[in-house]
């Protein structure tokens, strides 16, 4: 009650006037927030112009401090994002109760360059991060195989990669879509790339832009996966020099030894992975616990529960869960979720369903950069299908599985500390 | 999906057969039937290894389609469908020209995307039979549940060339021709399918109702071609209803020249009208029908039908038809009866009728005073109203006594009597706003104004409302407002903008004045000024942040064009 309070009060500070001596502007995550997605947008525009702001870990679902400006109070207003004024005297307790709690305040200096790799035309299905970055407002650019192949990725320092399959296989849909116009357009492209490059075939190309994403990882960047991107990515590069695509992608059989010869050294999480050589069932491999498009295999959907870390021992895992609610409800992808035994030992578990084999939030350092994979294709659309209508955020305003996208965004922007693990 | 639905079909076929014979022939009961039983129940089960089993014993027992068949749906429930055909591959040369062993095996090579194999295993099959069109169909239709589309089409140019022009194919050709998009080709194939298959009348309308509006007209114009059946008609007129253009799809109908079957057909188009609520196209279907095949239950649905889409005028005739001689009208009809001719005006007509009917229907004839009130409010006569009241049996506190008050201007009775009314209906609701804001006692224009606003002649209502803003200065802004939703609600923008923005620019603390901003913005919108539109909107969320509005107008925002965030 007294946080509700709070937010009424704050938001009547807003209309007719601040409070005396009112010097930065608390914007809670927790049940008293209004539109959480929004939050991350105005967060990210102050550090667009230059405002640095802290994230308070742990604190109210991980809420934002930002100065009171009135640029901001005004965006916050029109955004419908819930706020409350502090004064000198409050900023003093709040730090306080940080410092005598699991909790941090972690600075927020730069807006990371962001970089969602999507394809040039519409493809028939949504992908949630470029929906949570619309509709939170923030910018990103655009990037596809050329830019991969033929610039320098070191200019962003986050790159999100949603549905591609970088087996080159298409996820298989040319089971039920070989002769859908946009399955045709998207494998007509792909060839071209692939020839315009000097490469064979599709999956040659695919796996060679997984490849460089890996180096741009290595390098010190951030990677965001969801969805049948994270699986295909871990295939493609451990499969680099492997031929793990069907007859009907590149017109050779798999190579019947394919398993012993994957190099699961270069992936970033996931190893030892069973593949699947049927070219007649919709599965990559055994990484993923539901097998949503294999009706005798596929696995029901429960909830996944987010860990709790240390705020000031763990600040990067902790920025990950980031979350006023603990429990998810889970949602189906071409890949769902991320089997306990093909993990490998050092990858830190952010989420997973009690008592399943598998996980469905995963993060870890690879070289100098690190990577986040989430299984599921939309936190709002349990059942996304293939056509269906994209989600519409404005009625979700509040969505947790959508904050796990949004945390992700933003924690490139912390300042690095030295790590005390 | 769809090969489990047509493996379970054909199943479901064979055991029919089974058990037709096992009646007519008690004493042979086939030993299949067992096994087969056994394999079903595990199948049901979900016992798919057990299944998969018994399913081999059905097959070494001799019932080879129907242990095919079996394994087909338990393989694909297990992801395993490639193991069927070693199975086949030995049974088929014994049976080389089964339909439904070579049907398990087309089936299960185009989903696996063994396209090579399917070929090949489609020739051999038409190899055997030459001149027999199941080759071609079956493969067709199985290419097209498997969304190939394009496969399919060449399948049939092929059947086209090997046995000339058949009309065996015309459905596969329909499907396959919607299904590429290929809309005028595929309304020409479903026209001349339906000239004699026309319970494919449904499966038109499903296969066509995705046609993009662009491609519509080439729809309407092959559908009507080449002396087009009933059917055809019949497919396009549902096609309208189903793409919003329900009177569009009676136009279709209305000239048949009337028989059995097309008053059948008027008919099923007014049930569907009415199921939708498309209430005009409903009443003129109705009408047809009744002219042709009157009824009392179809002139009453008709009633209804114009009264829902404000057409008292045929809704008198048909609620008049609807009596049947000799006996007394039905309470209902005597309603809407009256409810015509309140809307009409013709309230001394009105009178006339209740009094006729009072003695068959009772006390029951005490309800209508009401409606006979209104029909003398809305001829414009409120004294009579008033008359036609007294001798119901009215509290003083009664509501439409209430709406008299206020008509004559009286606010204090119109005050206490109309919270005793439906406050929740849009016009009670209104005028209880209005007369919570003033303290007036008396206000002969705002009499005028709902006396207006209750005869439908908005354009009085609004100029009387104008002219109480002008007097009543406690409520001017809602008057004003009020004013300004009337011409919004008409489309005039251009009356609208000016009473708009001086609500919100001269009542800047009034409740109206947030909805001023956000109907202001709405017209800037759609004049194309989104700048100023966005203006109007920002202005309101910062302006007025506690009103119920503001979702709205953050709505409003988040839609304009030049939220481009991506930075490419």
């Amino acid at each position: 009650m007294m946080r509700r309070w709070c937010a009424v009060i704050g938001l009547m500070g807003a209309c007719f006037g601040a409070p005396l001596g009112a010097q930065h502007l608390l914007v809670p995550m927790d049940d008293a927030q209004a539109n959480h997605l929004k939050a991350y947008g105005l967060t990210f525009g102050a550090l667009t112009e230059g405002v640095r702001s802290e994230w308070l870990l742990n604190y109210r679902g991980g809420s934002f401090l930002i100065p009171d400006l009135p640029g901001f109070r005004r965006s916050a207003l029109l955004a419908g994002v819930s706020f409350e004024a502090l004064d000198a005297s409050r900023v003093g307790q709040l730090r306080r109760d940080i410092a005598d709690g699991n909790m941090d305040a972690v600075p927020l200096d730069k807006a990371p360059r962001i970089a969602v790799y999507t394809p040039p035309n519409t493809m028939p299905w949504d992908d949630a991060v470029t929906l949570a970055l619309t509709y939170a407002g923030i910018p990103y650019t655009s990037i596809w195989d050329e830019d991969v192949m033929s610039t320098d990725l070191s200019q962003f320092d986050w790159i999100h990669l949603h549905h591609e399959d970088f087996t080159g296989q298409q996820h298989k849909l040319y089971l039920g879509f070989r002769d859908a116009p946009w399955f045709q357009q998207a494998r007509e492209r792909d060839g071209q790339m692939a020839r315009r490059h000097g490469l064979p075939d599709i999956p040659a190309l695919k796996k060679t832009v997984a490849d460089r994403l890996r180096a741009f990882v290595d390098r010190g960047g951030f990677l965001f996966a969801m969805c049948g991107a994270t699986e295909t990515m871990e295939l493609a590069v451990a499969a680099l020099n492997v031929d793990i695509a069907g007859g009907a992608t590149d017109g050779t059989p798999m190579d019947p030894d394919a398993e012993s010869k994957m190099a699961w050294e270069r992936t970033f999480a996931l190893q030892n992975a069973r593949l699947e050589f049927g070219g007649g069932v919709n599965s990559m491999s055994d990484i993923d616990g539901h097998q949503v498009n294999v009706p005798s295999r596929r696995q029901p959907l429960g909830t996944f529960t987010l860990f709790g870390f240390s705020a000031k021992f763990d600040p990067v895992a902790t920025m990950l869960v980031q979350n006023h609610r603990a429990v998810l409800r889970d949602f189906y992808g071409v890949t769902t979720s991320f089997t306990r035994r093909t993990l490998k030992p050092g990858v830190t578990v952010l989420a997973h369903e009690e008592g399943a084999p598998w996980v469905k939030y995963i993060h870890g350092s690879y070289g100098q950069g690190s990577f986040t994979f989430l299984g599921g294709h939309d936190p709002e659309d349990p059942q996304h299908a293939i056509g269906a209508p994209p989600t519409d955020l404005a009625l979700h305003p509040n969505s947790p599985g959508y904050r796990l996208i949004l945390n992700n965004v933003l924690f490139p922007a912390a300042r690095k500390r030295p790590l005390k693990t | 999906m769809m090969r489990c639905w047509n493996a379970w079909t054909t199943a479901a076929a064979l055991c029919v057969h089974s058990v037709l014979g096992a009646q007519s022939r008690p004493a042979m009961i086939s030993p299949t039937a067992p096994l087969i039983a056994r394999a079903i129940d595990h199948e049901n089960a979900g016992r798919y290894e057990q299944a998969r089993s018994a399913w081999l014993e059905v097959v070494q027992a001799g019932a080879a389609a129907q242990g095919v068949l079996g394994l087909e749906r338990v393989y694909a429930m297990t992801g395993d469908e490639v193991r069927v055909l070693p199975l086949l591959d030995s049974l088929l040369p014994l049976t080389p020209a089964d339909a439904q062993l070579r049907g398990v095996q087309l089936r299960t090579l185009v989903a696996i995307g063994r396209d090579l194999q399917a070929d090949s295993a489609f020739r051999a099959w038409r190899g055997l039979r030459p001149q027999d069109v199941a080759p071609y169909r079956d493969y067709a239709r199985i290419l097209l549940y498997n969304s190939r589309a394009a496969a399919a089409d060449s399948i049939l140019l092929e059947a086209s060339d090997a046995l000339g022009a058949t009309r065996e194919l015309l459905l596969e050709a329909a499907q396959m021709r919607a299904a590429l998009g290929r809309w005028k080709d595929a309304a020409e194939a479903w026209r001349e399918t339906l000239r004699d298959q026309a319970y494919y009348e449904t499966a038109a309308v499903f296969s066509l109702a995705p046609a993009p509006p662009g491609q519509r007209d080439a729809i309407r114009t092959a559908m009507l071609a080449h002396q087009a059946t009933i059917g055809a008609q019949h497919t396009l007129a549902l096609l309208e209803l189903g793409w919003g253009a329900p009177l569009a799809g009676w136009q279709v109908l209305k000239d048949l020249p009337p028989s059995d079957t097309v008053v059948h057909v008027w008919g099923v188009y007014a049930d569907e009208a009415e199921r939708v609520q498309a209430w005009s196209a409903a009443r003129d279907a109705l009408v047809a029908v009744h002219r042709v095949k009157g009824s009392p239950a179809v002139a009453e649905r008709g009633a209804n039908a114009a009264m829902r889409s404000n057409d008292p005028e045929t809704a008198l005739l048909l609620a008049r038809a609807a009596r049947t001689p000799g006996e007394a009208p039905r309470y209902e009809m005597v309603g809407v009866e009256l409810e015509a001719l309140a809307r009409l005006g013709r309230a001394a007509e009105a009178e006339r009728v209740l009094a006729a009917v009072a003695p068959a229907i009772g006390t029951r004839a005490r309800g209508f005073a009401r409606t006979i009130a209104w029909a003398w409010i809305r001829a414009g006569d409120v004294a009579r109203a008033r008359a036609a009241l007294a001798d119901a049996t009215l509290d003083a506190d009664d509501a439409v006594g209430g709406w008299l008050a206020l008509y004559d201007g009286d606010l204090v009775t119109a005050r206490r009597a109309l919270r005793f009314g439906d406050v929740a209906a849009p016009e009670a609701v209104q005028a209880l706003a209005l007369l919570t804001r003033t303290r007036a006692q008396q206000s002969p224009a705002i009499g005028a104004a709902f006396l207006a606003l209750a005869r439908a002649d908005s354009s009085a209502a609004v100029e009387q409302l104008l002219r109480a803003s002008d007097e009543l200065s406690d409520a001017a802004p809602l008057l004003l407002a009020m004013a300004a939703r009337i011409e919004t609600t008409r489309g005039a923008d251009a009356r609208a903008l000016p009473l708009w923005t001086r609500v919100a620019e001269a009542f800047t603390t009034a409740p109206e004045a947030a909805e001023a901003r956000l109907e202001w913005g709405r017209l800037l919108k759609r004049r194309g000024a989104l700048r100023d539109a966005r203006g109007q909107f920002e202005t309101l969320i910062l302006r007025y942040p506690s009103s119920a509005l503001v979702p709205q107008a953050r709505r409003e925002l988040d839609a304009l064009p030049p939220t481009r965030v991506e930075t490419e």
